[in-house]
């Protein structure tokens, strides 16, 4: 199924995905979802305010979406340090905050599962293992 | 035999398996022809031409570090111990 661009007719809400939200997450309103362009969708976010989020920022991102899951952002910090520094790296380089420890094969929707944090849930180093942890390392099964 | 590495600088189990390969190299005549792919796109395109021998031996995807036998045609990836890598080097 082919995702496509849909954006909330009251609070312009952008959404990416093969159908629309029911409730909006914003506004909360109903069936306020309708089918755009991906060139409308880069205009409206485009146009909104600048975001900027440097490396602390997007740590204490990952932090809060760790929060109330099984995994958490490595206890290690100096590997973090060391992650995150290749996160803004490619970032900088590459266009997306793409994993340090593997690489983008140039296939867009590939590379999609490459930017942190991917969903390591599904791999074989963090599934089912007791002491898991995501390829890179960064996130770890909360123990 | 050709013996590559691929890995990326900001990789903390690059940064652990680097000198293990150093030791190893060392100790034998093994050889590793050391490639960053993240900072250059040369090497980055060398390690995506293994695509077909490295993806399925690394989780379907291109990952770092990754040790390739060019010859053999096989590869290992991860963080693994000094024995692990001798053995797996040593394989004709």
């Amino acid at each position: 199924m082919k995702k496509r661009y849909w954006r909330c007719f009251v609070c312009n809400d952008i959404h990416y995905g093969i159908a629309p939200p029911e409730l909006c997450p914003t506004c909360k309103v109903l069936n306020a979802y309708v089918e755009i362009t991906a060139e409308e969708a880069r205009k409206v976010l485009g146009g909104g305010p600048d975001s900027p989020m440097g490396k602390k920022d997007f740590r204490e991102a990952i932090a809060r979406f760790t929060a109330g899951n099984e995994f958490e952002v490595n206890p290690d910090g100096e590997k973090v340090d060391l992650l995150l520094s290749g996160v803004f790296e490619n970032e900088k380089n590459h266009g997306f905050k793409f994993c340090p420890c593997r690489l983008r094969t140039k296939n867009w929707d590939e590379d999609l599962k490459l930017v942190c944090p991917c969903n390591f849930t599904i791999h074989e180093t963090y599934k089912g293992v007791p002491n898991g942890e995501c390829w890179c390392g960064l996130f770890v099964r909360r123990k | 035999m050709a013996l590559l590495m691929f890995y990326g600088r900001e990789c903390p189990h690059c940064k652990k398996m680097l000198p293990l390969v150093e030791k190893l190299e060392q100790d034998t005549s093994l050889r590793f022809d050391k490639r960053e792919v993240w900072h250059d796109e040369k090497n980055a395109d060398l390690m995506r031409s293994y695509l077909e021998i490295i993806a399925p031996k690394c989780g379907h995807q291109l990952r770092v570090p990754t040790f390739l036998n060019t010859e053999t045609k096989d590869a290992m990836c991860g963080e693994v111990d000094l024995e692990k890598l001798k053995d797996w080097a040593a394989k004709a």
